[in-house]
């Protein structure tokens, strides 16, 4: 009994369709379902800038609305990714800035921004809300102020982690009197002071500013008046928040205007901040609707326990180091205060911690008490640092995360670690889509069980461990249903590499070496850096002079053109 | 107050009444209030239409007495002005939750019919019958034709490119973007100024790029970044590379490749809109990396940089700092 789909309403169907995979389901189901989706998709995310190349993103999609790219990988912010490596997003602006005249939104992380870039982004776009660039880099504040001064709607300037070259705060002042629309503004990264009287008039006649993260210190006798002029802020990060210590003791007649804040506050990023444990306790204990945290380790376990008390709705947590590079601890954060957390926050779903010790036991209770993780980064300060109550390695303490977290997403290992982590994780981690490893497992067993076993990859980054060739080359078509693989500080051979682009032409293999060409040396000769991604667009030609493309004829490399 | 039940018993009939024709010829007696909730219909009450069974209101022939009993459910509870809009809520969860084939028809007939909340209720129902499936199921539920050929399904960004000629047309793309910047490179080389002793066999050889001083030492990395993952022994950085000689083996190798494609008619191949806007690109970016190259020789030939490790400062946050060794 066939019947037809109605479709009149197709369109109209897949409008309230917007996540990114089901929307490219809908695009496979068969022709006529291709052609609508295509003319009416108004997102797109890419997820490797040269995964793709513009001009075909835009025939296929020519009605997009808002786009999301990303460039280099995420290991750069490790420092492991040499200058010059690329993500440029000129060549994607100057095609959309012809082909998307209404463009409202644009995302990028990770990419090279130039001055040029925002001021066509400014000019481009009639429509134009939302830039967030997050730890993108490439441009000054002579292109924040085109932003400020050209886009009339803008809604969010987001500058999360980017360097900017200051030449001047006076960018702000760009914003002209009639910018109402602000709704989210974050310059936390910024290093030259903005006029504070131009960012609280800006801050007051923009009613619907949910978010502000600001770079420079905001004087105590000063805060309530800005805070009173957002009065729907939800979202609040200071870079020093000065004069805080003792600020609960001295002038209760600030705290009425700081309390309602508080209540209304979901994420609170205090990561630059350095006020010391009670008073963050005091300011959390206050913040009971607390859904976000991002603070430094002076929180110590104190702190972290009255977390676990007060905010029930915590779903993300991170801490980072104060003194990741002293040899002695300077504060008394542990797994403990990771551990309290996992107990009293039900919600708690995406973890980052730096600490200086952890235990396989501590993690099996993180394990039992959070079978909910989706994100569990933890970064134990020195590398391959053991179970510090048994000395062995960790290797059960993250299998039971693996077991126990079953639609765990991400995870980052650290700590001393065998290949039976990795037997684990191949066998548990069914929905992992990203994993980062450091020093860690014995052979390329270890990389095998992951390659062979976690069928939802998509990302694996990889340094300083003993992976070779053998479980790469017997695993190779796995590397066409990912996005991309990292490893650096290996075991790679170049004659694999160069195996690899030949096999797998729909892949780009990028060998970094800044030892010169690898072809000056034998090709069993370990590469410094491999970098493996899927793409369409063929090998790139912005490459600098260290980087070789595999040629998929096995021939010399394509260097720089 | 209790949900109403879905099973609606016919009310005594308190009011007037309209008739309704269905494509299928029948004809339909129903309360007017109920029925004028459907925009459409109650469009056809104003104009004068159904008030006798031989004027009766023509609905579309998407509307069969199936749909139109649907529909007229629908009507009989939305039109009573009292209900919450919670009630309403519920009552559009309920009454959407049928199989796939009726729901289809209905959308179908509420399309036709421009109930334009009827439309929306079932549109919602639909998107969320197709969420979280593959393809293959969709087609199943659906029943639609599986049209797509094996080179269109493969991931859908790559439907229209997985092609040789595209990926013929990148190369062709590079040895263009090549030609150009050697063009420029030369014109350029004929109006620098600066003094400058070495030949030009030298700057072209620096150029096609295997001495690494064309990067310049940036001094701030960003801290923060570092600071936000782990903290790893050192990494011993890479010795100081010799430059490397081989400029003019690879540049032969180049040309060897390029010969390849001079034999090919690669541009008889490529639509010709595809081909033009694709040039397009290639020159704007040539021309942009052309922009730079004035700027990048002034450095390159000012700075005279040793090639090495990026700078391991005590003070630069840097994850490779040996804790452990």
């Amino acid at each position: 009994m066939a019947y037809s789909f109605p479709e009149e309403v197709l369109e109209y169907v897949f409008s309230f369709i917007n996540c990114d995979k089901d929307r490219n389901a809908v695009s496979l189901v068969c022709k006529s379902w291709y052609e609508i989706e295509r003319w009416c998709r108004r997102r797109i995310f890419i997820g490797n800038c040269y995964a793709v190349s513009p001009g075909v993103m835009i025939r296929r999609f020519p009605e997009i609305r808002s786009v999301e790219i990303k460039g280099k990988p995420h290991f750069a912010d490790f420092n492991l990714v040499p200058e010059g490596w690329g993500g440029y997003v000129y060549p994607w602006v100057i095609a959309m800035s012809r082909a998307y005249p209404w463009l409202e939104e644009i995302r990028l992380k990770r990419m090279v921004v130039s001055d040029e870039c925002l001021e066509l982004i400014s000019k481009s776009f009639k429509n134009f809300g939302v830039l967030v660039m997050s730890s993108c880099e490439g441009f000054s504040t002579d292109g924040l102020a085109s932003i400020a001064a050209n886009c009339r709607n803008l809604r969010e300037l987001d500058l999360r982690e980017s360097e900017v070259e200051d030449l001047s705060g006076h960018w702000l002042s760009h914003f002209p009197d009639t910018c109402t629309s602000l709704v989210s503004l974050n310059i936390a990264c910024l290093g030259s002071e903005v006029s504070f009287s131009a960012l609280e008039r800006l801050v007051s006649r923009c009613p619907n500013l949910r978010t502000l993260q600001l770079n420079r210190a905001v004087p105590l006798e000063k805060l309530p008046n800005l805070l009173r002029g957002a009065p729907q802020l939800v979202e609040l990060g200071c870079k020093k928040l000065k004069g805080l210590s003792g600020f609960w003791d001295v002038v209760p007649a600030y705290l009425p205007a700081i309390f309602p804040v508080c209540c209304g506050l979901t994420s609170l990023n205090l990561s630059y901040a350095t006020i010391q444990s009670p008073d963050i306790s005091k300011l959390i204990s206050q913040c009971q609707n607390l859904q976000r945290l991002w603070v430094l380790d002076y929180i110590e376990d104190g702190g972290l326990d009255i977390l676990a008390t007060c905010c029930k709705n915590l779903e993300e947590l991170r801490v980072f180091p104060s003194d990741p590079y002293g040899v002695e601890q300077n504060v008394s954060l542990t797994e403990q205060g990771l551990v309290s957390v996992s107990e009293g926050c039900p919600k708690l779903q995406s973890v980052l911690y730096f600490c200086r010790r952890m235990s396989n036991a501590a993690l099996v209770t993180i394990a039992q008490n959070r079978p909910n993780l989706i994100r569990f980064r933890l970064c134990i300060i020195e590398a391959r640092a053991t179970d510090y109550l048994t000395l062995e390695p960790l290797d059960t303490g993250f299998g039971a995360i693996v077991e126990n977290c079953r639609e765990l997403r991400r995870l980052s290992l650290s700590g001393l670690l065998t290949d039976r982590v990795f037997d684990y994780i191949g066998k548990h981690a069914k929905k992992l889509e990203m994993l980062s490893i450091a020093f860690a497992g014995d052979g390329d067993l270890g990389l095998h069980h992951v390659l062979s076993g976690c069928e939802s990859l998509r990302k694996l980054e990889i340094r300083d461990s003993p992976f070779g060739d053998k479980a790469l080359l017997a695993n190779a078509a796995k590397l066409e249903t990912m996005r991309s693989l990292w490893m650096s500080s290996c075991s790679v051979s170049y004659g694999a590499c160069k195996l690899l682009g030949q096999r797998l032409p729909r892949l780009n293999v990028e060998v970094i070496d800044e030892r010169g060409t690898p072809e000056s040396r034998p090709e069993s000769c370990p590469i410094e850096k491999l970098y493996i991604y899927r793409t369409v667009a063929g090998p790139r030609f912005d490459t600098p002079d260290f980087i070789w493309t595999m040629d998929e004829e096995g021939n010399t490399p394509l260097g720089i053109a | 107050m209790s949900e109403p039940d879905l099973q609606i018993t016919k009310v005594e009939k308190t009011g007037p009444y309209v008739w309704i024709q269905t494509a299928d010829g029948s004809i339909h007696e129903v309360e007017k209030e109920v029925a004028s909730f459907c925009p459409l219909i109650c469009h056809e009450i104003e104009s004068g239409v159904g008030y006798s069974k031989d004027y009766p209101i023509a609905l579309p022939p998407r509307v069969n007495p199936a749909m139109l009993s649907l529909i007229l459910d629908y009507c009989q509870f939305h039109y009573v002005a009292g209900h919450s809009n919670k009630e309403r809520r519920s009552f559009d969860e309920k009454f959407s939750h049928m199989d796939t084939k009726r729901l289809c028809e209905l959308t179908s007939a509420a399309d036709s019919l421009q109930f334009k909340s009827l439309v929306d209720l079932t549109s919602r129902a639909l998107a969320r019958m197709i969420e979280g499936k593959t393809p293959d199921e969709i087609r199943e539920t659906f029943h639609l034709p599986d049209d797509l050929t094996e080179e269109e399904k493969l991931e859908p960004l790559k439907n229209t490119t997985d092609d040789p000629r595209i990926r013929l047309l990148n190369r062709l793309y590079a040895r263009k973007r090549k030609e150009l910047i050697d063009r420029q490179k030369l014109k350029n080389e004929a109006e620098v100024e600066h003094e400058d002793d070495r030949s030009v066999d030298d700057l072209l050889s620096f150029i096609n790029g295997k001495d690494g001083d064309s990067k310049e030492v940036r001094s701030s990395k960003n801290k923060k970044k570092s600071r936000k993952k782990k903290n790893q022994p050192k990494n011993h950085p890479p010795s100081c590379s010799s430059p490397n000689g081989n400029a003019s083996s690879n540049t032969g190798n180049r040309l060897s490749l390029e010969e390849e494609f001079d034999d090919c008619d690669i541009d008889d191949e490529i639509d010709p809109a595809l081909k033009e806007k694709l040039d397009r690109e290639v020159e704007d970016f040539a021309r942009r990396l052309n922009s730079d190259w004035p700027e990048r020789m002034q450095e390159i030939l000012s700075s005279g940089q040793e090639r090495g490790p990026g700078p391991v400062s005590s003070t630069a946050i840097d994850p490779s700092i040996n804790v452990q060794e």
